[in-house]
């Protein structure tokens, strides 16, 4: 395989990547939650657009905004009811309480919709270009992807909510003064990082098969990119996924593709060490 | 006597098994500045933290404009028009100087007001508009002030309140802010400013109230609390 073959897999892996880990390092990075349940939220979005499509045929493309609400919808009320009861206390007990809700939804998913790995298969045929031979489909999910977080990106830089959350991030009491109801801000942003991760899973089940069994998966490796790249913001993600997945592309082909993984935990280690605030990262926010 | 803007019968509050303020009633003018001075620890924060809504009180009553306000939520309290510029500027970082005034703005809808208070704000410090798009916390601490004080100005208020205006600036630069409440003022918004510095405080506001210990001890015309030999010697030294 060429360098350009194995760049550009790197990069389309990448933007997928981002997608993955922007609601979980927005959730850190705003609540200083570590939200266990980011990688369940991806599988049932996922599944989501796996049976909506399968049942009914309708374009995957069509079914992400509905997946993407519902998981809206839920990461509100989920924050809203159970999370915000907690929200203040030691990151331990946030911690506890989003695995003790991960470990229901996983195994309901387990239940009603089994572990056999899906996917939504298009077979869109194969774009050859610069001696780099790329799956359209691929192509597609790349595209919504950087879509997706560039949309994100646009809403917290310039709408109000998007200061809202900027300000409850720096400094909630002060918020508050300003009439922002904090709780609701929480609820939002919580929101907004499940219906990233559902778009994210239905971005990935046109791509890649998803299973419940990858919802552990998917959570690691969101960790791992807010490492490298920084917690918080929308670039960190992107340049922490873009940088997990051609790192990973590249160690797959040297080193093994079993191996991709210790690699891009290594180079966590390592960042951790020098660089704690990651690639782009703010300082203050370790 | 006419009924003040807002007016504090009987407040106490406190944090968990401490209590600051002990029955506390006072009376803000309406279109006055008035200010609340007392040394440190005296129970001023806690008491614009109260107003505000940050903390809930155990007892007694605040009333904004006939409304009771006691135990509301700060978006209710400013809501009801009184909004509070705390201590310390609590400037929003990692956003510009025209973003922190926007959020003062958060919960208005007319869009062309806003537009148009900003335009106040920014001419009445014109460093503001000068540096818009810079984070505000790399401002000086005078602007900082500067800042703070036109976000709580964007929000529309009937009341604003102040906590420690000239807390860390130099002399030179509390003139300067205090010209600009005066100016304030003069559009017929309603000041309470509250300040340990009691010369500046008493110098600005025509009422004063001084609270010792959680409990307000002396009111009057600040002219005559500047002239009152127990604060003549307990806070300038006189």
């Amino acid at each position: 395989m060429g360098f350009a073959q194995i760049l550009a897999n790197g990069v389309v892996l990448g933007t997928l990547y981002a997608c993955i880990a922007i609601g979980f390092s927005l959730v850190w990075g705003v609540l200083n939650v570590i939200n266990m349940l980011h990688g369940s939220f991806i599988v049932l979005g996922g599944y989501l657009t796996y049976f909506a499509w399968a049942s009914t045929g309708i374009s995957p493309v069509i079914i992400l905004p509905v997946v993407a609400v519902a998981l809206f919808v839920l990461g509100y009320a989920l924050q809203y009811l159970f999370i915000n009861k907690v929200v203040t206390a030691p990151v331990l007990t946030t911690l506890t309480l989003t695995f003790g809700l991960d470990m229901i939804l996983y195994n309901l998913m387990t239940v009603f919709f089994t572990a056999t790995p899906r996917r939504v298969s298009l077979d869109y045929g194969r774009i050859d270009a610069l001696g780099v031979s790329m799956p359209v489909d691929r192509l597609i999910g790349m595209g919504l992807a950087l879509v997706l977080t560039g949309l994100l990106f646009l809403v917290l830089k310039t709408s109000r909510i998007g200061r809202a959350i900027v300000a409850v991030r720096m400094d909630r009491e002060a918020a508050a003064l300003m009439g922002i109801r904090v709780n609701h801000i929480y609820a939002t942003t919580f929101a907004i990082a499940a219906l990233m991760a559902g778009a994210a899973g239905a971005v990935f089940a046109m791509v890649f098969p998803v299973t419940t069994n990858l919802s552990g998966v998917f959570l690691g490796k969101a960790f791992v990119i807010c490492v490298i790249g920084g917690l918080g913001g929308v670039s960190g993600a992107l340049v922490g996924g873009l940088a997990l997945g051609i790192i990973e592309s590249f160690a797959g082909v040297i080193v093994g593709p079993q191996n991709a993984i210790t690699i891009g935990f290594l180079i966590m280690l390592f960042l951790l060490i020098v660089r704690p605030t990651g690639l782009v990262g703010v300082k203050g926010y370790e | 006597m006419a009924e003040g803007l807002l007016e504090i019968s009987g407040l106490q509050a406190g944090y968990g098994d401490v209590q600051v303020l002990w029955d506390i009633s006072l009376s803000v003018k309406r279109g006055a500045i008035t200010c609340i001075v007392g040394s440190n620890g005296a129970g001023k924060t806690t008491l614009l933290r109260t107003i505000s809504g940050l903390i809930k009180p155990r007892a007694g009553s605040i009333k904004m404009a006939g409304t009771e306000i006691a135990g509301a939520s700060p978006d209710d309290v400013l809501g009801a028009g009184v909004v509070h510029v705390p201590e310390g500027r609590r400037l929003f970082k990692g956003l510009s100087v025209r973003d922190n005034l926007l959020l003062g703005a958060y919960m208005r809808r007319d869009t062309v007001q806003v537009n148009r208070d900003l335009d106040f704000v920014m001419n009445t410090f014109p460093i503001l508009r000068e540096r818009s798009s810079q984070d505000a916390t790399t401002l000086s601490g005078g602007e900082q002030q500067m800042c703070a004080i036109g976000r709580g100005i964007m929000s529309a208020p009937k009341l604003l309140m102040i906590d420690e205006l000239s807390l860390g600036l130099a002399p030179r630069l509390v003139e300067v802010l205090s010209e600009a409440l005066t100016e304030i003022n003069g559009t017929g918004l309603s000041i309470l400013l509250v300040e340990q510095d009691v010369l500046t405080a008493l110098d600005l506001a025509s009422q004063g109230f001084v609270i010792e210990t959680g409990r307000v001890t002396i009111t009057g015309p600040s002219a005559e609390l500047a002239e009152d030999a127990r604060i003549r010697e307990a806070y300038m030294g006189l």
